[in-house]
């Protein structure tokens, strides 16, 4: 065991501890890289947990198996979210913080034992929020769920183990922040990488998310515990969706850099404009966040224009930044690809791509089905009308699917295959499998989405909850109509979830047993023609395949928020 | 050069931006004025918007409120209520809607109030020959929401919790039927 764990830490550095990438020629320290392995590998424990109670969430969902009953169904569902939606994410954005800040700066990670304290915490926080969620129903009350609305009868431990993870974060973080504050107390000219940049955002954004969330679950913890009597169920809501949205734009940021990254190191990518994609992080500091209220559309107590002023993110300003990088990322890729001369025509730069490689196709499947099914239906969702017909619907959960699950699972994915190589020092178990699996996944979980939001959308199926299609206990009543696209929804989920299972299967495979990779050896993830180009001015390069994709992307945005506006003036008149 | 892991060359804020990018910034900002001002105008000009006045109120009073309202109200007889003006009420509570069922005119703006007893709850309704006529709202407890609505074709209107509220949720369920005047 001890060989083993030594094992995957051992990479050799010199005296200084350094050692140069072979792949991005980065110098990289022993104290971030170990770090880095240390959290993404807590991250990928808690994916496969949370990956795991997918199966039986699923399989009940799908009422024709039904496999649990109501009592089960709800602590298994929140068992899926918490590990999925926040353990996973969150320990691998920390990895991404490192990656982002000291690894790409060439500088050793600060404070490591502060690190590691905040690793230690954000471990017993998420094992106490495990077992509090497991036990919950046990002691009579309720399963917490993603959300533990107030006044649910929730153990005050989940609160208590909650608000520990959170701080566990904060603490895991700190390392970052001295990271910068070093780098720019040394060089205050100088300006930060674009990766760098848009890691130092993510982190902001990710503080504002983590005092929301202490603010919301100590607010319950301190009314589960009897020290005010009361607890008001909105406050609750609002400061809730401070941390319950703000970690998935926290996914959003950390992802969006990930993209920056990987289509960089493994496509050839250039910064298509240093201007244009900073300019977009600073909308995002400035709005994302703002977007949080798209929870509370259909909430009594809150002005029309509040709910329209927040959920538009400010006039779009968070909306209009994601297209500028949904623009930026591919015409990056574009304009590094026609400057090596690799593909002609529209598309050539593109069908040339190294589309064997797992490192390439994750991170290229996460921008178009993030942008197309998770970005947009986000923004349709969140307008304050549409939102009376995606509220609490399945849809909304094909809708994080979108993002999360399709979007920043496949990024970090990617990553993760990237860092097999290139930190691991190791070659994929199985080089088919591992080239399959983003195809795979990508295919299934994208079927998986769309029936989600089908059902959700044109037949109002609900969400959490575990018998409603086949028959509503108690009432003659039922959404039976929807039953035939669960004989899609089912399978599909099932065998994203298997895929995933192959995904932990071939990367655990790997450090294992993969062959490992000799001094200098690139492992095939270098672009053709090198990383970096001769130079010239980008800006004159052509980028009319990205044009055209984003018109395309444009049609399909306008086309789906047409359709939904038409469904919802066919409803009954409402409201003031 | 020109790497998002490199310190940038120069200048690089003055450095041009290529002409298609900022044609796609052009359109991006276009749209997303657009879809703002649409949402925004739909408050003045729509008929769907999740809007009404919303009252600060405690469980218990609002609970009494509703007892008092179906006090008035008379009944069919098949037990459904006939609200006695344009106000109608509904509670939800672990597990049922109280309030409903109810008999509704067609054509006839009703003032929909909605609150909780115990627990947060999901008021989502279609009518049961159109399940993809449907709409959500949030209740809970302290507040009372007063939406109007009014609805024009007659049916049976099914009426399911969709906001988890404990083991039971499941089967908490209701129903209103809508009748040509």
């Amino acid at each position: 065991m001890k060989g083993a764990i030594k094992h995957l830490f051992g990479n050799e550095y010199d005296s200084d501890g350094f050692r140069t990438c072979s792949i991005t020629g980065l110098e990289v320290h022993e104290s971030v890289e170990n770090h880095v392995k240390l959290f993404a590998l807590t991250a990928v424990v808690a994916m496969a947990i949370g990956g795991a109670f997918a199966i039986t969430v699923a399989g009940t969902r799908w009422e024709l198996l039904s496999l649990l009953p109501e009592d089960g169904y709800y602590t298994h569902l929140s068992m899926h979210a918490w590990n999925i939606l926040i353990f996973w994410m969150v320990f691998m954005e920390i990895a991404v913080l490192y990656v982002g800040g000291p690894m790409v700066l060439g500088r050793r990670l600060p404070l490591t034992k502060v690190a590691k304290a905040g690793w230690v915490i954000m471990v017993a926080g998420a094992v106490g929020v495990n077992y509090s969620i497991w036990t919950a129903t046990e002691s009579g009350g309720e399963a917490p769920l993603l959300t533990a609305y107030v006044p649910l009868d929730i153990p005050w431990l989940f609160y208590a183990t909650a608000v520990l993870f959170l701080l566990g974060a904060t603490v895991a973080a700190l390392p970052f922040f001295v990271t910068i504050w070093k780098e720019k107390r040394g060089a205050p000219n100088k300006t930060l990488p674009l990766v760098v940049f848009g890691a130092f955002i993510t982190s902001i954004i990710a503080v504002e998310a983590i005092l929301g969330g202490i603010a919301a679950f100590g607010y319950a913890l301190i009314w589960r515990l009897g020290i005010i009597e009361s607890v008001n169920a909105g406050l609750y809501r609002q400061l809730y969706w401070i941390v319950g949205h703000g970690t998935q734009q926290i996914n959003l940021l950390a992802m969006i850099t990930v993209w920056y990254f990987l289509t960089h190191v493994v496509g050839g990518a250039v910064v298509a404009s240093e201007k244009v994609s900073r300019s977009a992080f600073i909308l995002y500091l400035f709005f994302i966040n703002l977007g949080a209220a798209h929870h509370l559309m259909v909430d009594p107590g809150l002005s029309a224009g509040w709910r329209i002023f927040n959920t538009s993110y400010a006039f779009y300003g968070a909306a209009f930044a994601s297209m500028i990088h949904a623009f930026a990322i591919p015409a990056g890729l574009e304009a590094g690809r026609r400057q090596r001369g690799l593909g002609g025509g529209l598309f050539g730069w593109l069908t040339s791509a190294p589309w064997k490689s797992p490192v390439f196709s994750s991170t290229i499947f996460s921008i178009i089905l993030f942008g197309f099914v998770g970005g947009i239906t986000g923004v349709l969702m969140g307008q304050m009308q549409l939102n009376m017909t995606w509220h609490n619907t399945y849809a909304t959960v094909g809708h994080f699917h979108g993002t999360v699950a399709l979007g920043t699972t496949l990024a970090f994915w990617g990553l993760l295959f990237f860092a097999i190589k290139t930190m691991f020092r190791r070659d994929y178990a199985s080089g088919v499998l591992a080239s399959a699996i983003p195809y795979l996944y990508a295919a299934t979980m994208g079927l998986a989405v769309l029936m989600m939001m089908y059902i959700g959308i044109l037949y109002g199926v609900p969400r959490r909850i575990s018998s409603v299609v086949e028959n509503v206990p108690g009432s003659e009543f039922s959404l039976s109509a929807a039953e035939p696209l669960f004989f899609i929804l089912g399978p599909a989920t099932l065998l994203a979830v298997l895929t995933g299972a192959l995904f932990v299967l071939v990367a655990v495979g790997s450090l294992l047993f993969g062959d490992r990779l000799g001094d200098g050896d690139d492992g095939g993830l270098l672009p053709e023609k090198g990383l970096r180009t001769d130079g010239g001015s980008v800006h004159a390069i052509e980028m009319r395949g990205t044009f055209t994709l984003c018109l395309i992307f444009l049609a399909t945005f306008v086309a789906l928020y047409a359709l939904n506006w038409f469904l919802l003036v066919q409803v009954w008149q409402i409201g003031a | 050069m020109g790497g998002p892991l490199d310190e940038p060359d120069g200048n690089w804020w003055d450095n041009p931006v290529n002409r298609r990018e900022s044609i796609w910034l052009g359109i991006a900002g276009a749209w997303s004025l657009a879809i703002f001002g649409w949402m925004s105008g739909f408050t003045r000009f729509g008929d769907q918007n999740p809007i009404g006045q919303t009252y600060e109120v405690d469980p218990d009073a609002y609970q009494q409120r509703v007892a008092a309202y179906k006090e008035e109200a008379d009944e069919t007889e098949e037990g459904r209520l006939l609200p006695p003006g344009d106000s109608v009420y509904v509670g939800g509570r672990r597990f049922d809607w109280d309030g409903l069922p109810v008999v509704l005119e067609a054509g006839r703006e009703y003032d929909i109030h909605l609150g909780a007893y115990d627990v947060q709850h999901g008021f989502s309704v279609r009518p049961e020959e159109n399940l993809s006529k449907q709409i959500n709202l949030q209740v809970f407890p302290g507040n009372e929401w007063v939406v109007p609505m009014t609805f024009e074709e007659p049916g049976t209107y099914r009426v399911i919790c969709n906001e988890f509220c404990g083991r039971g949720h499941n089967s908490m369920s209701g129903h209103f039927v809508v009748e040509e005047a």
